[in-house]
């Protein structure tokens, strides 16, 4: 049997019920926003203020930071119900992921001290700094450098497709704190940069629907002090890979379209034919299916695993699925759909492209899996 | 996994490496029945792992049995122990105090039960029938559900093979049934014994998809071509991982059934549909990874890719088995359907 293949059922924590009960109780409440359910789309710092009051933003973290120490599973259920009633998380949505988990595994006491709580006011976001114009998929071959000088790094170079530089207060960001050797992952260090630095431009980025969700960064002699280095100059590579269980297999890589199936069903209504019926069928069984596997791994990270080709995986079958829903369902639409259904059809069209794109390639991910298969 | 899963799991494997050799499934195919793979899993309470002692079974859960089944389809094991049961389980439902054991299979067809207690009736597609001692059929009298048992000799047998090489027989009835092998039943009988059958047929897909992966990955690796193991190359990498992604998520929607205690409907729709929808795509990547050797009856991939032709077609296939799911989810109705699914 291969390792990485089976996803042993993870049963929800009896809280579960109650604490959704309770998220939705709060969605009845937030209005004023086009739903949509991709993570990337909708940011509101005053959505995400409200959300962090009710102890939802780092809620896995200890209390000493803010957090409210509730389990994974917890968090589990907060993040799909707010992504799928297609809310505006966009502001808060990788710090509470990735950059606080980060700081904690790799922070120093006082990093955490300093940047966790504000993150769990839902006052501090943060965006993710790895491409660069030549650097995409070929994450080892960024070029921005940061050079030692007394009391900190300074860094030059340029980061692209940066999403939230513009609205956001720091940037994660990968850079090379020594010159490309031999072993290409050695040499990367984690640096943590103010966007509010004057040597730092944001220049936005039009993506395919005209939304101005990324950016091109770039640094002009930034001064970086030295406590704002993530954990060990040159262990920037480790501490980018330890990341991706959770960047990978949570419910963001599988509910971006799931708008167009809920809108779908209010199109055909309750007597829809039977390949209307056929094909909702076939969507809602992929995505239980799905979304067991992703609670399967949010067990696994609930256990201190690294589940890396399981996350591969879920981000894979899930990027398919959500990337194809828009285009399957258009053939059986009834003649006659409604305004509102178009907008959402539409509207996951274009955005549909980046699902199999950001966070890593489907190219990249099956590289992964076929690694886990023991291939290369 | 609870201990006594795991411990099932390694007594299964260990008899089927032992007696389900790609020899003795080719030996079925010309007509030999794999007496001896049967008798061993029966002795070591394996056949009926899930049913309650009184039916002859080991008093485990259902998921048991279809642990067992799984692993039994692993390795295309060509004996009727999804037949079984699914027999033995429709006796448990109809509330028999016994069941008759030895080899068993089930006819799924139009049966009828006269006043004076005539079955008369056809199926088509009855698993191992020719080689059953007895066989349970679901039938109607007047209205109302009847599970029947049958002797195999008794009933006009014609015998016919899947695409898989296996028997799939047609038999036909008319006789009068002793009173004594006659079940009262509820009147889903019929439906029950549909889902009992999806059951089977998706942890059995999941369990040769999953082998069916692994001779295909190990023949990537020894396969040399070009100098180099035909794993090297990027485009064979990525149909398997494509190939991995389906199997994964094939495996887990057949787990979720291992863990019910009834053949809950949804459910089985789920994993039958899911689990359905993956054997065409994974098939043509087996297939083509393996070159021609894999299309021949000397490699023993076929047992598991025929017997994936076979199987997504029983007991509704996975466009049915949607219909049926998207029809409850248009009751449910737009506002209703995330909390629907996040209660599954
Ligand atoms: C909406 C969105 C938001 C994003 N947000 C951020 C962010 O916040 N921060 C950040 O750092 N980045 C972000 N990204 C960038 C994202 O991580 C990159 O797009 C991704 O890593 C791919 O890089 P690339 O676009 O340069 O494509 P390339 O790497 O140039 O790839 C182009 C094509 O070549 C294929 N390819 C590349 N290498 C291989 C290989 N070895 N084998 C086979 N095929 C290969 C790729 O799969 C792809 O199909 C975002 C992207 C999008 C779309």
């Amino acid at each position: 049997m291969f390792q990485g293949l089976n996803f042993e059922p993870v049963v929800l924590p009896e809280t579960a019920d109650a604490l959704r009960k309770e998220v939705r109780a709060f969605l009845d409440e937030e209005t004023g926003w086009f739903p949509n359910s991709d993570f990337n789309t909708g940011a509101s710092a005053e959505f995400s203020q409200r959300l962090a009051k009710r102890g939802w933003v780092g809620m896995t973290w200890p209390k000493k930071y803010g957090g409210s120490e509730r389990s994974f599973l917890e968090r589990y259920v907060v993040t799909e119900e707010l992504l799928a009633a297609g809310a505006p998380v966009a502001a808060h949505w990788i710090a509470d992921r990735q950059s606080g988990p980060l700081l904690l595994k790799f922070g120093t006491e006082e990093q955490r001290q300093r940047f966790l709580p504000p993150i769990t006011r839902g006052e501090s976001f943060f965006s993710i700094g790895m491409s660069e114009p030549d650097t995409g998929s070929d994450l080892a071959s960024i070029r921005t450098s940061a050079v030692k000088v007394d009391g900190g790094w300074l860094v030059n170079g340029s980061k692209i497709w940066t999403s939230g530089a513009h609205l956001n207060h720091y940037m994660v960001a990968l850079v090379r704190t020594e010159p490309a050797s031999e072993n290409r992952h050695a040499g990367m260090s984690q640096l943590l940069i103010g966007f509010d630095d004057p040597n730092v431009t944001v220049r936005g980025i039009k993506n395919l629907a005209g939304e101005s969700d990324f950016n091109q960064v770039f640094f002009d002699d930034v001064l970086v002090p030295d406590d704002q280095v993530i954990g060990e100059p040159g262990n920037g590579w480790v501490q980018v890979i330890s990341e991706l269980g959770y960047e990978r297999s949570g419910p963001e890589r599988f509910l971006s379209s799931f708008l167009v199936i809920q809108e779908l069903l209010r199109e055909v209504g309750s007597n829809p034919t039977d390949e209307q019926a056929a094909l909702i069928g076939k969507l809602v069984a992929e995505l239980v299916t799905l979304r067991r596997m992703s609670i399967s791994v949010a067990g696994m990270l609930e256990e201190g695993k690294a589940p890396n080709t399981e996350a591969a995986l879920i981000k894979e079958l899930g990027n398919t699925f959500e990337r194809i829903v828009p285009e399957i369902v258009r053939p059986v639409l009834p003649q006659d759909a409604s305004a509102h259904f178009l907008a959402t059809l539409n509207d996951a069209i274009l955005h549909a492209p980046s699902f199999t794109l950001r966070g890593g390639t489907r190219e990249i991910l099956r590289g992964v899996i076929a690694r886990g298969l023991g291939l290369r | 996994m609870r201990e006594e899963t795991r411990l099932i799991i390694e007594t299964t494997n260990r008899i089927l490496s032992d007696l389900c050799t790609p020899g003795v499934v080719d030996a079925t195919e010309s007509g030999q029945f794999a007496t001896q793979l049967w008798q061993t899993l029966n002795e070591n309470g394996l056949i009926l792992a899930g049913l309650p002692e009184h039916l002859g079974g080991a008093g485990g859960e259902m998921g048991d049995s279809l642990t067992v089944i799984r692993c039994a389809a692993r390795f295309a094991a060509p004996i009727p122990i999804a037949e079984t049961f699914i027999a033995a389980s429709l006796a448990n439902f109809v509330g028999a105090t016994s069941f008759s054991g030895g080899v068993v299979t089930v006819a799924n067809g139009e049966f009828e039960l006269s006043e004076n207690n005539t079955l008369t009736g056809k199926a088509n597609n009855v698993a191992f029938a020719r080689w059953a001692d007895r066989i349970y059929i679901p039938a109607k009298q007047q209205g109302a559900s009847v599970l029947c048992v049958v002797d195999r000799d008794a009933v006009e047998l014609t015998e016919q093979v899947s695409i898989a090489g296996e028997p799939r027989d047609t038999i036909e009835v008319n006789l009068v049934i002793d009173a004594a092998d006659i079940y009262q039943a509820p009147s889903e009988l019929q439906d029950y014994a549909r889902r009992l059958g999806a059951m089977t047929r998706s942890v059995m897909m999941s369990g040769a998809l999953e082998s069916a992966l692994e001779l295909v990955v190990d023949y990537s690796l020894t396969r040399q071509q070009f100098g180099r193991s035909i794993s090297k190359f990027q485009a064979i990498q990525h149909q398997l991982a494509t190939m991995a992604g389906e199997v994964a998520a094939s495996i887990r929607a057949a787990d979720s059934l291992a863990q019910l205690q009834q053949p809950v409907e949804l459910e089985v729709a789920f994993a039958k549909s899911r689990v359905g929808q993956a054997c065409g795509p994974c098939a043509e990547v087996a297939h083509q990874v393996m070159g021609a050797i894999g299309y021949t009856l000397e490699h023993h991939l076929n047992h598991r890719t025929r017997r994936l032709w076979c199987w997504r077609e029983e007991y509704g296939n996975e466009r049915q088995w949607q219909e049926l799911i998207g029809h409850e989810m248009c009751r449910t109705g737009a506002d209703e359907l995330w909390p629907r699914v996040a209660s599954l």
